[in-house]
């Protein structure tokens, strides 16, 4: 089952549970965790939409849509509490934040209950008894019948998934590779680059019955059953919830519907989706993605600039003890954000913030990126505006503006024209790292590539499409800005 | 006896160990001209910029029109910098500006005058200056003479009661430093109160009205050209002209 528990992820957590214990001691304090579901009439649930059989992207009457077998229990849950099912799709690594945070009331995402699972939420009974195979290329098939056939050769898996760890403690004589997303792990299959790839049983048979150059093996690896079960998670203390669910599970264990109706009918979308896997049949994918990238781009670039101008004054202010204090701020502001990953921010702001404010997926990752963005911008006006002549001032001042009148009439325009090749750059810049975003779900261009690839189980095409889509995007932006910059020549 | 434009008392003023104004006191009567020269280094731009408050002294007192400088807070001072015009040796347009920008922006954002009102005043200043058909170029496509000329009008624009001149024709090649001159001698003829540091000694014989004599940060002498010229009174003086005269 999938076990990533990524140190990003192990990070925020801890950091979460010993700043804001709220959420969980809350839970366990009155529970009405299943009334409160009923009232509120919709089941949130989350996922990693890139595990067939579990959970995938397909396009089904021409739109993309989750679907797959965890779909299929997600639905039947809340037809059996009498509620809607909401899908909300983001990485499997931010699955655990999401739900403690409150963002999603449960996930159903191929998640199997460990013990250290089960320290910070509470789980059904299992839904789904696993095992793992070895997708190989089928040239090699052959030569290799378990994990013990790879001696000398590469051996690859999710990083932090339960099969990495077994790759890792249950061969020797082998090396092991660790890879996000499992179709870059089947391309580096494809390239030779690992010799056999180890994933569970309904999707290395998916991956199979996809790609004719693909084989599968036994993998024999020697497994606890916990470790290869699925079950429901829910927040901790939940207790009613989880019961009422229990029910739901009981059931469809009872009369096996997983495999009688759920992978049947995953398989059914595994296999229209290969019937045109050309990149032009994905295009409202690709759309989808560059109006999302130049939406978050866009935005961040103007609040980024706000911010940037406001924090680069309150760095230049000088005099009273309040000014000084304005500009210690906003020093250690710049400071801090230059000195800590994009990538922790954003997951910050939205897992963060959202504790406290339920913000949407992408309002996060335009704030994150705005603040980020702003430390930078904020550095350059700095240097744009010491870069003025101080006669100007003089000049203004002795006209009689006022200090802020010089700034905005005089200084920062100069300051803008002799920055503008630095904020060209950041605005290039954003178009390219807006794609962090994705690791919170926001439909942004990687985000959608990845479920084209994942769709598609054709690894490089969606990878060239995206890079000509954004040079396309960047090249326009430059040459734009170079347009302004002209206009902008007096002298 | 007319009440004094602009008084300064026991100015002084320090960079640090640097000692640039020791104690000045003199006062400006409306109408004046006054020429301040002397030795590089004596601080008389020091002392120029004093007095709208670019610098800020370190002790003493500069009064305009009766009202302590240093005693106001920032936003007094900015009106009170309206009333007087300056006009630097780097000329300091705005180089983002046209020519007719550049003299509307004082008088709109900081009087808010109309659009059309500023217009008409900064072409009629423009005429005044000479400069009437380069109102929509750009500073750095102007002579020297020609920008500074402009900073001339920009001042003029807020409508000041005094103007303060940092050697204006330093920076000037020479045959450019006669149409400066001729600007600020028509201004003094029209009655215009002026403070003019500069080296140009013929400009300081005919226009001005007081010559104030400044050197290791006093003023040394306070006399009428004629009285400056041909008979100064101090050894400092004597030795400044001498060099200079020859």
């Amino acid at each position: 089952m999938k076990k990533r528990f990524g140190l990003l992820l192990a990070i925020i957590v801890a950091l979460f549970m010993t700043v804001v214990p709220l959420n969980a001691q809350h839970a366990q304090a009155a529970d009405n965790s299943l009334a409160e579901i009923q009232k509120k009439g919709t089941l949130v649930m989350g996922t990693s939409p890139d595990y067939p059989p579990y959970e995938f992207q397909a396009t089904v009457n021409g739109k993309s849509t989750v679907v797959g077998m965890d779909i299929q229990i997600g639905k039947k849950v809340a037809k059996d509490l009498g509620v809607k099912l909401k899908v909300k799709s983001m990485s499997f690594d931010s699955l655990l934040v999401a739900l403690q945070t409150g963002k999603i009331d449960m996930i159903i995402s191929g998640m199997n209950p460990t013990p250290a699972r089960r320290k910070n939420v509470a789980f059904t009974h299992v839904y789904y008894q696993g095992g793992y195979s070895i997708v190989v290329n089928k040239t090699d098939k052959a030569k290799y019948k378990d994990k013990d056939s790879f001696k000398g050769g590469t051996l690859a898996a999710q990083t932090g998934t339960t099969q990495y760890n077994a790759i890792k403690k249950q061969t020797s004589g082998t090396k092991t590779k660790g890879m996000t997303s499992q179709s870059d792990l089947i391309l580096a299959l494809q390239s030779h680059k690992v010799d056999g790839v180890a994933m569970e049983k309904p999707s290395a048979q998916a991956y199979v019955s996809n790609n004719k150059s693909l084989a599968s093996i036994p993998s024999h690896f020697n497994m606890s059953s916990s470790a290869t079960s699925s079950a429901i998670a829910f927040r901790k203390g939940s207790t009613s919830l989880v019961n009422e669910v229990n029910k739901t599970v009981d059931q469809i264990k009872k009369q096996n519907l997983v495999k009688k109706q759920y992978l049947p009918a995953a398989g059914k979308y595994l296999k229209t989706n290969s019937v045109d896997t050309s990149m032009p049949h994905y295009w409202k994918a690709f759309a989808t993605g560059v109006e999302y990238t130049l939406i978050i781009t866009v935005c961040s670039v103007f609040f980024g600039f706000i911010i940037g101008i406001l924090l680069a004054l309150a760095r230049m202010a000088k005099g009273n003890p309040l000014k000084t204090a304005l500009r210690w701020l906003a020093t250690a502001y710049v400071e801090f954000i230059r000195g800590t990953p994009m990538m922790v921010q954003v997951m910050f702001v939205y897992f963060g913030l959202g504790l406290f404010v339920n913000l949407p997926a992408l309002t996060s990752g335009i704030i994150a990126i705005s603040l980020n963005s702003g430390a930078y911008v904020a550095e350059y006006i700095r240097g744009g505006i010491n870069s003025v002549n101080i006669g100007q001032t003089e000049a203004a001042r002795s006209l009689g503006m006022s200090n802020g009148a010089t700034m905005r009439y005089v200084i920062l325009p100069q300051a803008l024209k002799n920055i503008w090749p630095s904020l060209g750059n950041e605005f290039i810049t954003l178009i390219k790292d807006s794609s962090i975003v994705s690791i919170i779900g926001v439909t942004e261009l990687i985000y959608q590539s990845n479920i084209v690839r994942s769709d598609t189980y054709r690894g490089v095409a969606p990878i060239v499409v995206i890079m000509v889509l954004y040079f396309i995007m960047t090249f326009t932006a430059s040459r734009i800005l170079n347009y302004f910059e002209r206009r902008m020549q007096h002298d | 006896m007319t009440k004094p434009v602009i008084e300064v008392e026991s100015l002084a003023k320090s960079f640090g160990d640097n000692h640039v104004l020791k104690d000045i006191t003199e006062k400006v009567e409306p109408g004046q001209v006054i020429v301040v020269i002397g030795p590089s280094g004596g601080g008389k731009s020091t002392f120029l910029r004093c007095l709208n408050l670019l610098e800020t002294p370190t002790s003493g007192k500069v009064a305009f029109e009766g009202q302590d400088l240093t005693t106001l807070d920032t936003k007094s001072v900015n009106s009170l910098r309206e009333k007087m015009g300056m006009v630097f040796q780097g000329f300091n347009l705005f180089p983002n500006m046209t020519v007719l920008e550049n003299i509307k922006l004082a008088p709109m954002k900081v009087k808010n005058v109309d659009d059309a009102s500023a217009t008409k005043t900064a072409h009629e200043l423009l005429q005044r200056v000479g400069l009437e058909d380069h109102a929509d170029a750009f500073p750095s496509s102007l002579s020297g003479g020609q920008a500074q000329r402009v900073a001339i009008a920009r001042a003029l624009a807020m409508n000041p009661e005094v103007m303060l001149f940092d050697e204006p024709t330093s920076a000037l090649d020479p045959e450019m430093v006669g149409e400066v001159l001729n600007v600020m001698q028509e201004l003094a003829k029209d009655g215009m109160t002026m403070v003019v540091v500069t080296h140009e000694m013929g400009f300081a014989k005919s226009v001005a009205d007081r010559i104030w004599f400044m050197a290791d940060g006093y003023i040394q002498e306070d006399s009428t050209p004629d009285e400056f010229f041909s008979n100064p009174q101090t050894e400092r003086a004597k030795d400044f002209l001498s060099k200079i005269l020859i």
